[in-house]
């Protein structure tokens, strides 16, 4: 919205496709699809379809579907690259096939598709990509105003970003005030979407258990210092940011992330569970199996995964699981708490000697309370 | 549940392998065709290694690569996970676990993206722990450097004569891989071809084993680039080619190989040996240079350096070196063919199949072959350089179901392109070549109508063709270069080749 706003298109004209679902995709991608691949590829040809087939009065002009190759990443250069999953900076093309395979179902509804080739994870480039992409269909666009729409764009993330960061440390310092545990999705972005994650942190937040998502950890200097001092002054790693202890082919954005989570969630005493999120056929997270479980599970942290999500959400597995999880995070979470503090460096910068806060105990199925 | 605080979970890390070991430690490897392989063991042993090719990979391999390393991933990596695993094994029962992580290190490409290729050494490392065996040492090299420099201790020097004796052993092998495949299926003694095949990669071996080369820098790459010391072992091998007896009158569709690297190289139970299958069902198998994927790697370099014009400074210079190396390398792989009387097929314009793609699938969308499948499917289509493509699509293969999903597009434009896309599953065999030989009976039809066009126009039955081949024996020397006529098939183009020749 950043950067298409900076560009001068109103808000109200610019439309997003809504959360995935199994509807959508009866609905919208019926013949679509060329090919078996993951879920969230798959779901693509029902958001397309969604906006392709909108009624005339509501009809769009452009669909702008960006081929992104990198990824913005808090962990910058302390990694080998930022890459996106090949899939998913495929998909445009991919998807594109199933929609003019026949006819030209874009050029029959008078839409133009537009999908530029943008590596947003190194904005030195960015401007002259998206003006390339998008100069045939924004007639009279110049390189200087996509350049200010690009910062414009970049600003707006880093506020979001920002935002969100802020509060999950929030909620660790509450949390770190009144002992009570936290849980820690470890997943890709688009698990974020309800018709893809089927919402299962949810679910566990009925349980009054705060969620945090590994994209959004806190990075604040104080925070990372104590958190990987230690293997930083063991000469595991060079910073905390690199992952080169456990990962060193760190070149994929999402699965960078998801590592360093695993390790930030290891280190951090009152997150006493990771929930993994996988989808069907993800082949970027298949070898992260192992590693990510070892990480979380060594550290003494509850472990638990859903692997092969797909379109539809299993409800009753789904429900059983996650009764389980509540059930050891009630049985065991005070003492992993206590377990991981007690091989944590001293000077937590989470704990507050004027933290005042009321300890709040997790709440029972019978009381949900959403944190 | 146990929920104790263990020591922290750390990637693992080979021990090193130094200098003073390379006497007496032998380097696995594998994952090419059993030509480049050997080739490749000669160019190794030359610089002082012992060197030694992996089996290649089986069925059993395919469930070992699956049963020790974490679930889905994708077939050519099963394969290869399982074909060290079993080696491994096999060879800790003989001399034990200790002698071999002690006698074996394993050697294998690496990548920096996007797929997930170039983190399959956590499968490899899963699969050493797993059997007990985390003190074998597995290094990557990339495939992107000319000269990496010494690693892992020094045992390893990956400098320029190892690079450049890589390259030039790929490119010596894709040549005479491609002349024994346009043989084969025409020789008029079975076994004739592969037993020449046979020899003459030995002679290329020896070749690589005793290259003089001396320079451990820019001099060796000069020296490749312009010693005729490898044209001559070929041009034995032109001569020793020659001598077979072969029969171009029978009618065969071409069939284009491609798909991903390793399938699509590979020749054996990984992709249920597709190439010989072919060849049994009657087709003559156009094989994958591995070739283009040095060319592609190269172009794909030029390209992100051309896209950094006007924003990095020294893109233009950068861009236009790797063109030159490109340059330089078909240059190269042109010379090889000419020593083998210019009979392998060229290698197609890296700019060609851009943008003959372009329209379907972006050119700078990387991982696996990126646009390369869609352009290569096209630019055989459009040049009649075969009448089917078959495509090696491995099960759970990220870039690949890309592109081929994108070729529901090209089909739809282009309903007569006669294209197979076989998904490789490793154990299931019979679905996928049924549905090969579904596409390959189209083929086989199109074959004999261009045969029997070929005839007709020029008023020539199937015995008076023969007869005219009778008047030139030369034309029955497997060596002889039938020139292309505008068909795709070999038969058509000797037909309309000798029809041309007895009007003269």
């Amino acid at each position: 919205m950043g950067f298409l706003t900076a560009l001068g298109f109103e808000p109200q004209k610019i439309a997003f496709s809504s959360d995935t679902s199994e509807q959508q995709g009866r609905e919208h991608a019926k013949g679509r699809g060329t090919v078996d691949c993951c879920y969230p590829v798959k779901c693509i040809s029902g958001h397309y379809g969604e906006l392709v087939n909108r009624e005339k009065h509501r009809q769009i002009d452009i669909l702008f579907a960006p081929m992104i190759r990198s990824l913005p990443s808090h962990l910058g250069t302390h990694v080998v690259a930022s890459l996106a999953c090949p899939r998913v900076m495929a998909a445009p093309e991919n998807i594109k096939a199933g929609f003019i395979k026949e006819r030209d179902a874009f050029a029959e509804r008078g839409i133009r598709y537009v999908t530029p080739y943008v590596s947003l994870g190194d904005p030195p480039i960015v401007p002259k990509q998206l003006f390339e992409g998008l100069k045939d269909a924004i007639p009279g666009l110049t390189p200087i105003e996509t350049r200010e729409a690009v910062r414009a764009g970049f600003a707006a993330l880093a506020a979001f970003d920002g935002r969100a960061r802020a509060r999950s440390r929030e909620i660790l310092e509450h949390c770190a005030a009144t002992e009570s545990p936290c849980l820690l999705v470890l997943a890709r972005p688009y698990h974020m979407d309800p018709g893809v994650g089927h919402e299962i942190e949810v679910d566990l937040q009925s349980y009054g258990y705060p969620i945090l998502w590994a994209q959004y950890l806190p990075i604040d200097d104080d925070l990372l210092a104590w958190t990987f001092g230690p293997d930083v002054h063991d000469g595991f790693i060079r910073s905390p940011l690199d992952i080169a202890d456990v990962w060193p082919s760190s070149y994929s954005a999402n699965t960078n992330e998801i590592l360093w989570g695993a390790k930030f969630a290891a280190r951090m005493p009152w997150i006493a569970c990771v929930i993994r999120m996988s989808s069907y056929e993800c082949g970027m997270d298949q070898p992260t199996y192992t590693p990510v479980q070892q990480i979380v599970e060594r550290s003494g942290t509850l472990f638990f995964s859903f692997q092969d999500l797909d379109s539809t959400k299993p409800a009753g597995s789904v429900k059983i699981r996650v009764e389980t999880i509540a059930h050891y995070l009630e049985k065991h979470a005070g003492g992993i708490i206590a377990k991981k503090k007690a091989a944590s460096p001293p000077g937590c910068p989470l704990i507050h000697d004027s933290a005042s806060a009321v300890p709040q105990q997790p709440k029972s199925k019978a009381a949900p309370q959403a944190a | 549940m146990d929920t104790a605080v263990a020591s922290p979970y750390r990637a693992y890390k080979p021990q090193a392998f130094t200098r003073s070991e390379r006497d007496h430690v032998t380097v696995l490897f594998g994952g090419l065709h059993w030509r480049a392989e050997r080739v490749l063991q000669g160019a190794l042993e030359n610089l002082g290694y012992r060197a030694r090719m992996l089996p290649t990979a089986t069925k059993e391999d395919l469930l070992a690569g699956r049963e020790v390393a974490d679930i889905g991933q994708c077939c050519p990596t099963s394969f290869t996970t399982g074909n060290v695993v079993n080696f491994l094994r096999g060879e800790a029962k003989r001399i034990g676990p200790e002698e071999v992580a002690k006698k074996y290190v394993y050697v294998t490409a690496g990548s920096c993206g996007s797929c997930r290729f170039g983190q399959y050494h956590q499968s490899y490392e899963l699969a050493l722990r797993n059997i007990g065996m985390e003190s074998f040492r597995m290094f990557l090299l990339a495939q992107d450097g000319m000269d990496q420099g010494p690693s892992a201790g020094g045992g390893l020097e990956l400098d320029v004569p190892f690079t450049m004796g890589a390259i030039w052993a790929i490119l010596a092998t894709d040549v005479v891989q491609d002349l024994e495949y346009q043989i084969r299926p025409y020789e008029v003694v079975p076994g004739a071809t592969e037993r020449v095949a046979g020899e003459c990669v030995e002679l290329l071996y020896e070749a690589f084993r005793d290259r003089p080369v001396r320079s451990r820098k820019w001099g060796a790459a000069a020296w490749h680039i312009v010693t005729p010391y490898f044209l001559r072992t070929l041009a034995e091998v032109h001569r020793r080619f020659g001598a077979i007896e072969v029969d171009r009158l029978r009618v065969k569709p071409v069939v284009k190989i491609t798909g991903e690297f390793y399938l699509q190289t590979v020749e054996g139970e990984p992709n249920y040996d597709i190439h010989r299958w072919l060849e049994s069902e009657g087709a003559e198998v156009y094989p994958a240079a591995v070739t283009v994927w040095l060319d592609y790697l190269l172009r794909f370099a030029a390209q992100q350096a051309e896209d950094r014009i006007g924003v990095a400074r020294n893109a233009r210079v950068k861009r236009l070196a790797l063109r030159a190396a490109q340059g330089l390398l078909r240059w190269s792989y042109d010379r090889m063919r000419r020593a083998l009387g210019d009979l392998p097929h060229e290698i197609p314009d890296q700019y060609e199949l851009r943008s003959l793609a372009a329209p379907y699938f972006h050119s700078r969308l990387d991982g696996g072959e990126g646009d390369m499948l869609i352009g290569k499917a096209l630019w055989a289509y459009h040049h009649k350089k075969a009448h089917m493509t078959c495509e090696l699509s491995p099960y759970a293969c990220m870039p690949n179901t890309m592109s081929i999903g994108a070729m529901a597009g090209v089909i739809g434009k282009h309903p007569d392109l006669l294209y197979a896309p076989l998904e490789i599953k490793g154990d299931a065999e019979v679905h996928a070549l049924s549905r090969c030989q579904m596409i390959l009976t189209e083929a086989k039809r199109r074959a004999q109508r261009e045969f029997d066009d070929a005839l007709g126009v020029n008023g020539l039955t199937v015995e008076s063709a023969r007869a005219l081949l009778e008047r030139h024996p030369e034309m029955k020397q497997a060596t002889y270069r039938v020139p292309r006529r505008g068909a795709a098939g070999t038969a058509a183009n000797l037909v309309l080749h000798l029809a041309e020749r007895s009007r003269q």
